[in-house]
Formats: C-alpha cells, sequence, structure tokens
C-alpha cells in the first residue's frame, strides 16, 4: 500500500471516527512509533474515558428516549445533568494527570516496570471512582428501564443484560460498553471497589505486551462503522509477507511503494512519462463515495479475523502487514546493540535502535534506566535485582591471555590478565567456576563475528531473552561486531 | 628445662599438646615449636588456622599442608596476582586423581581473606578466590586502588560474608556498592573509606537493604547530608565513623539525633562543615555513646557541647584534638564521664596543669592520655596523673618541653602498667629519667627522638629492665653511642623497631650489636654518617627478620654490603636507598634478590646510570608495588618498563 492510500486512510478515519482528538491517533505511522510513552499511556488511559463518553452519550440518548414514557417515579434529569459534569470534570483532571506523566517520563521503558504499574493503579483508582459514579447516576435510571419491561424485580444485573443489549447497535462503542458492562455487573454482584478496579484494570493489563498495545493502536478504536458498511477484505498469509505489492505489469518486477513502481514504468515508454502517469491516483477515487474497505487478519482466532466474535477490522494493508508481522511472525530482527529486544518489524527495530544504549543504567533484571537514580530507586524496591556493571563489557573486550611462566617478563602490558579457562580444565569443566564465567563474561569469545558466520543464522542462536546481567548485557559493547550482528540478522531473516 | 620434663612434655597427649601450643603467641615461638620434633609439627599443622603469606613459592605446599585454614593474609606478598591464584584452584586434568582432590580443600574452611594491597590481583582471581570459598566471611581487600564495581560484584557473591573492607578501592561506585548491598545479606561492618566514587544513591541503597549493619565507614567520601538521612534509618549501626567527610554538616547529624538507636561510637573528625551543634545534636539522641572522635571539627568547646556530655555515663573515649579547652571543661568532663578511658587532647589550646588535674581527679580509670603538643604541661600535672590514673598504660608527651625527670619518676613510681610513653622533642628527659623510667619493667613502645640530653647510661637501664621493649626510637638521639645499642641488644630480645636516624654517634660496632636483634623487622638508620659497609652487612647477615630498611644518606655505606643485602635480607619489603653511593650492579643485585621488595624509594642514586634503573626496575617489576624516583628519569626510562610496571598495579612516585 502506498502513501496515497495510507493518507486517505488516515483523513477517512478522523471523518468516520468523529472523535478527532483520537483520530489522530494513527497508528501505521512509523513516526508515531518514536515516542512508545506517549502511546503507552494514551492506549491505556483513554480507551476507558471514549468509552464512558460514549456511554455518556447513549445513555443521554437513552435518557431521552425514555423520558416520554415514564414519568411514573421521580428521576432528575437535572441531578445527572450534574452528575455528568462531575464525571466531565473528573475524567479532565485525570487526563491532566496522565498528560503529566507522560511529560515526565520522556524515556520509554521496553518493557512494563514497577513504577508504571504504580501510576497505572493510581489511575485506575481514580477511574473506580468514576466509574462507580457513572454506576451510580445510571443506577438512577433503573426504575425506568425496569418498569417499561416486564414486571421482573430491579437488579443491576439486568442494567448490564440492558447496556448489551442496547449498546450493540453502535458497533464502534463495543470496547467502551463492554468495559462499562462488566464493571456494571460486577459492582452489583458485590460492592467491591478492588474488585471494579480489577476490571479496570484488565482493560490495562493486556497492554502490558508490547506488541499487543501496538495492535491496539492499529485498531480503530474511535471508528464507528456498522457492520456491513464497509467491505472486508481478507488477503492471504503469501500476499501478506510477500516483500512487493505493486508489480509491473510489462517485465513483472515488484516494488513496495506504488511510487517506486510509477518510476519505474517512466523507463518502459514516453507514455508513463506524463504528469498525469506520474501522479498520485487518488485523488477521483476519495470524491465519489465508494464502499469503505476494511481488513481481516487471515488466521483464525484472532481478533482482526472476520470470524472473531469481537471483531475489529484493520484498517489498511499495512496495518494488516503490521499486525500479522508482529502477532503471528517469529521476531527475527534482533537490535544489534542490546542484543536482547526482537522485533518481527523492520520499523520497529529502527524505532528501537534510536533510542537502545541511551538507557546506560541497567538492572539485572533487563530494565534500562535513564538516569542513575531511578534505578537505584528500582532496585531498591525489589528484591534481588542489581544494578549490571557497565565497566564489565569494557574490559572484557582483553581477551584471554596465555599464563605467563615463572619471572618471565613479558612485554604486552595486557598479559597481566590471565586465560582461565585452559583447555585441560573446560574437558571435565564441573567445578572450574572461572572457565565457565570467563567464557559468558567474555563476550568476545562468543560473539566475535566468527561465531556468527559458524552459526549461521542468527535464529538458531538459542538465547534466553533475560537470563543475567552479566551475560546479557555483556553483548552491549559500543562499536563491537555491530555490522557483523546485523548482517547475520538479515541474512537469516532472509533466509527464513 | 631438665630431660625429665622434656620427657614429660613429649608424653603428653595431642590435646595437652595443642593447649600448650594455643599458649604461644608469637611467631616465632611456633617457629621453635615446629622445629622440636615431628610429633609438634604435626601439632601445628592441625592447629595453626591463620597464615600469612610472605613467600608465594611456599604457598601451595603450605595450603596442602595446614588443612585447617581458616584465615589467610596475602597483605605482604606482593606477588600475589591472577596466575598464582588460578595455580592454587582446583583444577582439573592436571596432575594426579588425588592430588587435584587435595587440592582446594584449603579454602573449603576458609572463614578470612586478607588481600590488602594486593595490587596484582584482577577481577578474575578474586572472583575465582570467592567461588572457591564457601564459607568466606571477613574480605579485606585496602588498598587495591584499581579495584572497582567488578571486584565487588565478584566479592557479593560471597554470601556469608560479614566484614568487607574496601578502603581505597578507588574505581569502587555506587553499583558496585549495590551489588554487595544486594547481595552479601549478612553484612555487619563496611568500611569505604576513600572510595571516593561512592554517592548518596549508593549509601541510601546500602541503608535500605542492609538494615543490620553494625559499623560503617564512610570517611572522606564527599557524600551529603542525605546519606545521613539514609544512615538514620539503621537500627542496628553501632560504629559510625566520618572522618573528613566535607560536604557533610549540622543538618546531616541531625538525622542523627533520632535514628540509629544502637549507636555506641561515632568520628566526626577533620569534617569541615561540622560545628559543635551538629555534635550535640547527636548526643542528645544517644546516650549510650562509648565512643566520640572529634578532632580537628571545631575550633572551640562551647559550654552548651559540654553540657551534652553530661548526659554521657558511658563514655569511655573522647578525643577533641586541636580544640580550644577551658579549664572548666575539665572539671565537666571529669565530674560527668567517670568511665573514660581514653581522652586526646592533642594540640588543644588551653590545656594547662590546672585543667589536667581536675581532669584525673574525676576520671582515675583512664588508661591512654594523649597530651602531644600541649606544651604549657609541667611535672605538676603529670604527678597528677601519675597519682590519681594508677592504670595508665599510654602516655603521649610529645613536644611538652617543660617535663623533667620529676615527672618520669612519679610515672615510674605509680604507673606500673605503662607500656607506651612518647616523650619525643621532651628535652628535659635526661639520664637520670630514664633510669627511673626503666622500672616500667613492661614498658613496650619507647621514643625517646629529639632527646639531645640522653647518652648510653640512660639506655644502658633502659636496655638492662625492660626486656618486652619492641619499638624504640632514638631519632636524633645525637648523645648516644655504640653502647647504647650493645646493651638494648643485649636486653630488648624483642626489639622489632629501632629508628637509629641521624644518631651520628653511631658507628658499624653498634650496627653489629644491631645485627643481634634477631626480631628486628623494622630499621631506619638515615644519615649514620660514621657507619660504612661493615654494619650494614653485619645488620644484613644478623637480622633476619627484616623487612624495612632505610638507609637515606648513609653515605659511606658500599656496595659490598649491597651484595650482603642483597644475599642475606630475603624478607626486606620496603628499602629506602635514597642518596646512598650504590652502583648500577649492585642496584640491580638489591632489587633483583630481595624478592619480596615491594617500596623502594630510588631518589639521587648519583652513581646509578639509566641503564641501571631500567635494569634494576625490569628485574624487581613482579614484585614491586610502589618506587618512587628521580622526576627526570620519566623521560629517560623506557616506556615498556613503565607500562609494565603500571599494569602490574605498581605506583611510580616522581620526585
Amino acid at each position: 500500500m502506498d502513501l496515497n492510500n495510507r493518507l486517505s486512510g488516515n483523513e477517512l478515519q478522523k471523518n468516520l471516527s468523529g472523535q478527532p482528538g483520537f483520530g489522530n491517533f494513527n497508528t501505521q505511522h512509523p513516526q508515531k512509533w518514536e515516542d512508545p510513552s506517549i502511546i503507552d499511556y494514551s492506549m491505556r488511559i483513554e480507551p476507558p474515558f471514549r468509552g464512558f463518553n460514549q456511554v455518556k452519550v447513549g445513555q443521554d440518548g437513552l435518557v431521552n428516549e425514555l423520558r416520554p414514557t415514564n414519568k411514573i417515579q421521580e428521576w432528575d434529569p437535572s441531578a445527572m445533568l450534574s452528575s455528568f459534569s462531575f464525571l466531565e470534570q473528573k475524567i479532565h483532571q485525570l487526563r491532566d494527570l496522565v498528560h503529566l506523566i507522560v511529560g515526565r517520563r520522556g524515556q520509554v521503558l521496553g518493557r512494563p516496570d514497577e513504577l508504571v504499574t504504580q501510576q497505572q493503579q493510581l489511575i485506575t483508582a481514580d477511574l473506580t471512582s468514576i466509574i462507580v459514579q457513572l454506576i451510580s447516576t445510571a443506577g438512577s435510571l433503573l426504575p425506568y428501564v425496569k418498569s417499561t419491561h416486564s414486571a421482573a424485580p430491579p437488579s443491576m444485573g439486568q442494567f448490564g443484560q440492558l447496556g448489551g443489549a442496547v449498546f450493540p447497535s453502535i458497533p464502534g462503542l463495543n470496547g467502551g460498553i463492554q468495559l462499562q458492562n462488566t464493571s456494571g455487573s460486577k459492582v452489583s454482584n458485590q460492592p467491591n471497589q478492588n474488585d471494579v478496579s480489577a476490571n479496570c484494570g484488565s482493560e490495562q493489563n493486556h497492554n502490558n505486551e508490547e506488541h499487543d498495545l501496538k495492535e491496539e493502536e492499529d485498531a480503530e478504536e474511535g471508528e464507528n462503522l456498522p457492520p456491513g458498511s464497509y467491505e472486508i477484505l481478507q488477503p492471504e498469509k503469501e500476499e501478506i509477507l510477500a516483500p512487493h505489492t505493486h508489480f509491473c505489469t510489462i517485465c513483472g518486477k515488484g516494488f513496495k511503494r506504488d511510487a517506486n513502481l510509477r518510476m519505474h514504468m517512466r523507463g518502459h515508454g514516453d507514455e508513463y512519462k506524463t504528469p498525469a502517469a506520474l501522479a498520485k491516483p487518488h485523488k477521483e477515487s476519495s470524491s465519489e463515495p465508494t464502499l469503505i474497505k476494511r481488513y481481516s487478519c487471515p488466521c483464525t482466532g484472532c481478533k482482526r479475523n472476520k470470524d472473531h466474535k469481537k471483531f475489529q477490522p484493520l484498517k489498511t494493508i499495512l496495518c494488516v502487514k503490521n499486525h500479522y508481522k508482529r502477532t503471528h511472525c517469529d521476531k527475527s530482527y534482533t537490535c544489534s546493540r542490546c542484543n536482547t529486544k526482537r522485533f518481527s518489524v523492520v520499523a520497529d527495530l529502527k524505532t528501537h535502535e534510536k533510542h537502545c544504549g541511551k538507557d546506560k543504567w541497567l538492572c539485572s533484571c533487563g530494565t534500562t534506566f535513564s538516569r542513575k537514580d531511578k534505578l537505584f530507586g528500582h532496585i531498591a524496591l525489589f528484591q534481588g535485582h542489581t544494578p549490571a556493571i557497565a565497566s564489565e563489557e569494557t574490559k572484557a573486550q582483553v581477551g584471554p591471555f596465555e599464563r605467563r611462566e615463572g619471572n618471565q617478563v613479558t612485554n604486552k602490558v595486557g598479559s597481566m590478565n590471565f586465560n582461565f579457562s585452559p583447555n585441560a580444565s573446560s574437558e571435565s569443566g564441573v567445578q572450574n567456576i572461572m572457565n565457565v564465567k570467563g567464557n559468558i563474561d567474555d563476550p568476545t569469545t562468543y560473539f566475535s563475528p566468527l561465531n556468527f558466520d559458524n552459526l549461521g543464522g542468527f535464529n538458531d542462536f538459542p538465547r534466553p531473552p533475560f537470563d543475567d546481567s552479566e551475560s546479557s548485557f555483556g553483548f552491549l559493547l559500543p562499536g563491537s561486531c555491530n555490522y557483523n550482528q546485523k548482517s547475520a540478522a538479515d541474512d537469516s531473516n532472509n533466509l527464513a | 628445662m631438665s630431660s625429665g620434663s622434656t620427657k614429660n612434655i613429649l608424653s603428653f597427649t595431642e590435646d595437652l599438646l595443642i593447649r600448650v601450643y594455643e599458649k604461644l603467641s608469637s611467631g616465632s615461638d611456633r617457629k621453635s615449636w615446629r622445629l622440636v620434633c615431628r610429633e609438634f609439627l604435626r601439632v601445628d599443622l592441625v592447629t595453626q588456622n591463620h597464615l600469612r603469606v610472605l613467600r608465594v613459592e611456599f604457598l601451595p605446599g603450605l595450603l596442602r599442608k595446614y588443612t585447617r585454614l581458616q584465615s589467610l593474609d596475602f597483605s605482604v606478598c606482593p606477588r600475589i596476582d591472577d596466575g598464582t591464584v588460578s595455580m592454587l584452584l582446583p583444577r582439573h586434568g592436571s596432575g594426579s586423581e588425588s592430588d587435584s582432590l587435595s587440592w582446594g580443600s584449603w579454602a573449603r574452611g576458609l572463614k578470612c581473606l586478607v588481600l590488602s594491597r594486593a595490587t596484582g590481583l584482577g577481577f578474575f582471581g578474586l572472583e575465582a578466590l570467592v567461588h572457591v570459598c564457601p564459607l568466606l566471611e571477613i574480605v579485606d581487600v585496602s588498598y587495591c586502588c584499581g579495584f572497582g564495581d567488578r571486584e565487588a560484584a565478584a566479592l557479593s557473591h560471597a554470601a556469608g560474608l560479614r566484614v568487607l573492607k574496601m578502603d581505597k578501592c578507588l574505581n569502587l561506585s555506587d553499583v558496585g556498592l549495590a551489588k554487595i548491598a544486594v547481595r552479601c545479606g549478612r553484612l555487619e561492618c563496611l568500611s569505604l573509606k576513600w572510595c571516593m566514587e561512592i554517592t548518596d544513591l549508593g549509601i541510601g541503597l546500602l541503608c535500605k537493604k542492609r538494615v543490620d549493619l553494625k559499623s560503617l565507614d564512610i570517611s572522606y567520601l564527599k557524600v551529603r547530608n542525605e546519606s545521613l538521612h539514609s544512615i538514620a534509618s539503621m537500627k542496628k549501626l553501632e560504629v559510625l565513623a566520618m572522618v573528613g567527610c566535607p560536604v557533610v554538616d549540622d543538618f546531616g547529624l541531625q538525622f542523627l539525633e533520632n535514628g540509629c538507636p544502637m549507636l555506641q561510637g561515632m568520628d566526626v573528625s577533620r569534617c569541615e562543615c561540622v560545628s559543635s551543634s551538629g555534635l550535640i545534636s547527636v548526643i542528645k539522641g544517644h546516650s549510650g555513646l562509648r565512643e566520640l572522635n572529634a578532632s580537628y571539627s571545631f575550633p572551640e568547646l562551647c559550654t552548651t557541647f559540654l553540657h551534652c556530655l553530661k548526659g554521657l555515663k558511658h563514655l569511655e573515649l573522647i578525643r577533641i584534638d586541636g580544640s580550644r579547652i577551658s579549664e572548666t571543661s575539665f572539671s565537666v568532663i571529669s565530674a560527668h564521664c567517670k568511665s573514660l578511658l581514653e581522652i586526646g587532647l592533642s594540640k588543644c589550646v588551653g590545656v594547662n596543669n590546672m585543667g589536667i588535674m581536675q581532669l584525673v581527679s574525676g576520671c582515675v580509670n583512664l588508661r591512654i592520655l594523649n597530651l602531644t603538643c600541649c606544651h604549657s604541661i609541667t611535672d605538676a600535672a603529670i604527678s597528677a596523673i601519675a597519682d590519681s590514673c594508677r592504670n595508665l598504660i599510654c602516655l603521649k608527651l610529645e613536644s611538652c618541653d617543660m617535663i623533667t625527670e620529676k615527672s618520669l619518676y612519679q610515672l615510674s613510681s605509680f604507673c606500673l602498667l605503662l607500656e607506651e610513653i612518647d616523650l619525643t622533642d621532651c628535652h628535659g628527659v635526661n639520664d637520670k629519667g630514664l633510669k627511673y623510667l626503666s622500672s616500667c619493667s613492661g614498658l613496650q613502645c619507647l621514643k625517646l627522638g629529639l632527646c639531645m640530653n640522653i647518652s648510653d647510661k640512660g639506655l644502658f637501664n633502659i636496655g638492662s629492665n625492660c626486656p618486652k621493649i619492641h619499638e624504640l626510637d632514638l631519632y636524633r638521639c645525637t648523645g648516644i653511642g655504640d653502647e647504647s645499642l650493645a646493651a638494648i641488644s643485649k636486653g630488648c630480645k624483642n626489639l622489632m623497631k629501632l629508628n637509629l636516624s641521624y644518631c651520628s654517634g653511631i658507628t658499624d660496632r653498634g650496627l653489629e650489636y644491631v645485627g643481634h636483634m634477631h626480631e628486628l623487622s623494622d630499621l631506619e638508620m638515615r644519615g649514620l654518617e660514621k657507619v660504612t659497609g661493615a654494619g650494614l652487612a653485619a645488620v644484613a647477615a644478623g637480622c633476619k627478620r627484616l623487612s624495612d630498611l632505610d638507609l637515606k644518606h648513609c653515605d659511606k655505606v658500599d656496595d659490598s654490603s649491597f651484595w650482603a643485602l642483597a644475599c642475606h635480607a630475603k624478607n626486606i619489603r620496603q628499602i629506602n636507598l635514597s642518596y646512598c653511593a650504590i652502583s648500577d650492579m649492585a642496584l640491580c643485585m638489591v632489587m633483583a634478590n630481595l624478592t619480596h621488595l615491594q617500596d623502594a624509594k630510588l631518589v639521587h642514586l648519583n652513581n646509578v646510570s639509566v641503564e641501571g634503573f631500567e635494569l634494576a626496575l625490569r628485574a624487581c617489576f613482579v614484585q614491586i608495588k610502589k618506587v618512587k624516583l628521580f622526576a627526570p628519569l620519566s623521560y629517560l626510562l623506557s616506556s615498556e618498563i613503565l607500562e609494565n610496571l603500571h599494569a602490574k598495579g605498581c605506583k611510580i612516585r616522581w620526585d
């Protein structure tokens, strides 16, 4: 898919979503990935907001609908309005708080750490109070609802069912409504704030996995497309994984971008050199109302697959590609700097590499920090975590030396280092810790370019993601065999 | 000993022999024991649990024989390095099976490892040592200047570590400290003196993770008040040393007022920003304080501080060196600090006879009294001290000019337990005084530097009556001659430290007497103009234990004696040859053959060429740790040798 399509998709999204604030949130734009922290937070925090807003709208509609029919019980719309304004205020406060957190945390952590979860909990608590308020507001409506239906005993559970029944008519709201439903029913069953927060937390919890999060991003959260209002396309697996999407009709050469194809076409004759032929071919199509296209993931059981009961369509073909690679493919791109982070989309790797290594304070658990005090705060918090030693790598670069004998004066300064892994001892290798350690601590022995060549594929190399500080971060060698590793990784990827 | 009794002791059972053996304290006594017979040697082998290694070449054999070692001290072994360690480690595939089994057994019971100044040791060696010693509790890596975070990480694998000294591990930062703080769960005592990279963050983490710490030394660190805030949260801290912390001030000390409930010892000496008000807040919160060192911290003892001292009923030690003190202060101290054992008043302004009299009237238990540079002290004060403090053990009277033999008479009459007395620069001390003093037969350390009025007569009395003396300082005692040394070498068989610098009356004959002092380990003989090679040769041949020798300005000592030195004085660790007439050849001989030489001062050797220096340094570079050289040599010596020295952990001081 070319840039135009993507852009048009954007506009489309904006138009359709009806929520400009969130519609801007374009996921496939590579630059958006630059600061995942923002994405992180907005993903975490804002969907519930939107959900509530929508719920509010929906309830307003409901209220309007219900008002004329039922005037039996005293229902005070002005009280509800005031409670809505309270909610609004509360949400604004919370949003400000989240913005503050986002601003403060300039650097992103690759994986969620305790600080993030703490902040999450804080926000969750606030959200809980909002939800409780919302429920109590909605609860004031309850008698009305009951009276309109059969004479069933009034129960919150029914309200939940009711919500489920009423709201699906607006499909885009599913996520938000669902949250509302579950929390509502929970509260009715056991009025326990913790439980509510747990439910709210679940919304956030599945953001913990980085790629889930990005996937969420692909989802058109604000889209309110009713099912059937768009055409569902499901590209095949091969099509998704194909390196090229645009092919020359004359010679068959493939291109990743339409623009490149158009440039290529110039070589096939003068007719392709006209400004019209070279222009972006989208203008006329966007003007006439065509059926909106949405995409489905070919993997059955995936939430992005059209057969899934909570199907969330993907907006563009690029979304499908990214989603498919991130979710259903191996993460074959490894960061050549940290050697721990792995990605299945090259753009993700590049984004990561931009800030990889800037977090120079490392913990033995693998978490990186931009500031020393943050690291020490982390270590103080967790049992058994220790800081990884940066100097270990630089020192370990000095290769093993032969054992010096007696008083023999060696000329090399570095020869003061002794090799603790003589072949004799490595044969039995049971107790000789030095041997093991020496090898692990010395990345040059393990990860020399030679070794990579020998290993052939980078994928073949077995390595736990975060085994131990000394070994996993031993590879943070400034400028050591970067190129080789990278090329090895690329090669292996191509092979795979 | 009659033959009957010898038979008796030989028929003792092993456990009795072990008991007898355990009574022997000094190394030379134990050596004699070992030499008696095989049985005695066996007792030594199974009982001895501490080993202080000088010669690394004997180490493998020793480790195989001494199977019950608990403590291994490498602090005087200059050649301990990664290579040595790797040889000592259990290795598979080398040697016979039984041999490899016996290997490493020495490490299994080892609890204490002293690696002080083991600058040749690297990270790998240290880690290997830590790994083979599972029971390690005490580790001393002080003055291993190159040690840093990696070494700390290696040490942190010793999970049972209780005591860790890392003084002057210059590269140690918060990261390494954090490793230790997190992993060494039983740590009780930690010394971080001069670890300049440590900041508040490291100390803060340490205090959070190791709340059970009992002793902490953060001297000379550039930590701020925040560190004291975190330290205050340590519930079990008993001793806190923070000498020379330049940034900590009274606000920091205020945190301690309500923290560290167990605090017993506090050292705030040389803290520039600390005043008495900060110390007052510490004292207020800790009435159980036993030791307080506030030397050179504040210029004047204010009255409020003294009033606070009233609350310290258990105070045993107070040092207020360098401050101004009034007579009334002494009366307050003597009235309230009855249990005081030691008081340091060195360089205090305002100390006079009246003050001292008031002090000793109350503090009758004083054992150690430091009156260095209290110039206005006279015999009256010393009499009062002698009269009241019968248990006095150590008295320092350096530069107390007004002291005469009367003081010494009083002291010798009443303070019979006196072990150490410093009379440096007390011109009133004469032969008569020494005669009085010699009746303190327990005297172990006597400093008579710059006492011009003493002669052979006085020292004869000391030599004949004070057999326990092991340290004697005769710096610039120009009145003494060879006869003094004759008397001392005859009477003081335990003498270990002797300073004869600038005693111009000493000749070769005197040094021959010195050669009979078999225990002598430190000898300073600077500027002995009459001494020639024969004298030094006698010392070299006789003093087998000699480890520290200062020959500066011994102009007449010639090459032949240096050859003798190279041949005989195998235990020398420190040598000062500056301004000596040593030649190229002799220097190379000395440096190459003194295989345990660690510290050499080699400036102004006029007869030595650059090639001579180069060769000499090459010859000794394996073991040398510190060398002082004439500054222009830095350009003349090859870079290769300098790099080698540096890589080996040797520090070169250019003069």
